[in-house]
C-alpha cells in the first residue's frame, strides 16, 4: 500500500489502516521527539498527540512531499511547542556544556580506559546535551536518513544552515570525544582499529 | 601521522553513534492505543456531522413550511407573533428537548454503543 491509499483509507476511517501508519511511523516520531524533549516520562504524551494531529490534518496532506516528512515535520514543530511550552526557550538558542557530561562520565567509570561502549555511551549522552536544533539536525540526518531538502523541509531551515549546523555538531563532539581520548589514556582507538 | 589516524577513526565511531536510536522507548501496545482514541474521535466526529445534517434538515423543512403558511396560506403573523410571546416557556422547552432527543438519538446513544461494542469486542 502506497502512501496515497494509506491517507485515503485513514480519512475513511479504516482503523486498521490508521493503525497501521501508526506503527510504520512510530520509530520515527519517537526519535524526533526523544531527541527535543529528552524526557522518557513525556514522550509518549507527545507522540499520541503528533499521531492524533496527523490524524486531524491528513486530509491537509497533499501528496507534495513524503508522508514520513510530513509526520516529521509535526512531530518537530510540536516537540518545540512542548519544550517552548516549559519555559525552556532559551535552550533554543545557548549551548550547553558537553565537558560536564564528559565529566559526569568520566568521574562515574573511575577507571583509566574505557570501552568500546562505554565511549559510544558518552557520544550519546554528548548528542543529547546538544542545542536543540544541532541535535534535531543530526537525528533527521544520520539516523533517519533524510537528504538536505527534507529536513529543510521538516525544521523549515535553509539548507546552508542545516549543512553548517550539521558540520558544526560534528565538529563539537569530536573535540569533545578527542579531550576524553587524552585525558582517559583510552585504547578505544586502537580496539575500534582492530575491529 | 598518527592524529590523522585518530580523526579518521573518531569519524567512523561518530558516523556509528549517530546512526544509533536514543534509548526512548514507547509502549509495545502504543500503536493499538493511539488507533483506538482515533477511531472513537472518528465516530464522535461522523455522529455529530450527521446529527447537524438532520438538525439542519428539520429547521429547513420547519423555514419552508413557515414561509408556505405566510406566502399562500395568508397565516395571521401577527397572531403566531403573539402566542409564540405568550408562550416563550413552552415553546423554548419542547425546541429544547426536541433537540436533546434528537442529539441523544443521533450521537450519545450511537456512541455510547460504539464504545460499548469496543469493550465487548476487546
Amino acid at each position: 500500500m502506497n502512501d496515497a491509499e494509506l491517507v485515503q483509507q485513514v480519512i475513511n476511517g479504516n482503523e486498521n489502516a490508521f493503525r497501521f501508519l501508526v506503527a510504520k511511523h512510530q520509530r520515527l516520531v519517537l526519535h524526533i521527539v526523544g531527541r527535543i524533549v529528552r524526557r522518557q516520562e513525556d514522550c509518549e504524551d507527545i507522540c499520541q498527540e503528533v499521531f492524533m494531529k496527523v490524524f486531524r490534518k491528513i486530509r491537509k496532506f497533499r501528496g507534495d512531499s513524503q508522508l514520513s516528512t510530513w509526520i516529521a515535520t509535526i512531530a518537530y514543530n510540536t516537540s518545540l511547542s512542548y519544550i517552548r511550552s516549559r519555559n525552556r526557550k532559551q535552550e533554543l538558542f545557548m549551548d550547553e556544556d558537553i565537558q560536564s557530561v564528559a565529566g559526569k562520565s568520566i568521574d562515574r567509570r573511575g577507571q583509566k580506559t574505557l570501552e568500546k561502549e562505554e565511549v559510544k555511551q558518552l557520544l550519546l549522552e554528548m548528542i543529547e546535551t546538544l542545542p536543540v536544533h544541532y541535535r534535531t539536525v543530526l537525528t533527521l540526518f544520520h539516523l533517519e536518513e533524510f537528504s538536505y531538502k527534507e529536513v529543510g523541509e521538516i525544521t523549515g531551515m535553509p539548507e546552508g544552515t542545516i549543512k553548517s549546523y550539521l558540520s558544526r555538531a560534528r565538529k563539537m563532539l569530536k573535540e569533545r570525544l578527542e579531550q576524553v581520548s587524552k585525558s582517559e589514556k583510552t585504547n578505544i582507538f586502537t580496539e575500534y582499529a582492530e575491529g | 601521522m598518527q592524529k590523522d589516524e585518530k580523526h579518521i577513526l573518531t569519524d567512523g565511531w561518530m558516523d556509528e553513534v549517530l546512526k544509533t536510536p536514543p534509548a526512548y522507548t514507547l509502549s509495545n501496545d502504543f500503536a493499538e492505543k493511539v488507533a483506538g482514541k482515533a477511531s472513537r474521535r472518528f465516530a464522535w466526529q461522523q455522529y455529530f456531522r450527521e446529527f447537524l445534517i438532520y438538525l439542519g434538515s428539520f429547521i429547513g423543512i420547519i423555514a419552508i413550511t413557515v414561509a408556505m403558511a405566510f406566502t399562500w396560506l395568508e397565516a395571521d403573523w401577527q397572531a403566531w407573533r403573539e402566542f409564540l410571546l405568550n408562550n416563550g416557556p413552552l415553546v423554548a422547552g419542547i425546541n429544547i428537548l426536541g433537540l436533546f432527543v434528537l442529539f441523544a438519538d443521533r450521537v450519545l446513544l450511537r456512541y455510547f454503543f460504539f464504545r460499548f461494542s469496543e469493550k465487548t469486542a476487546s
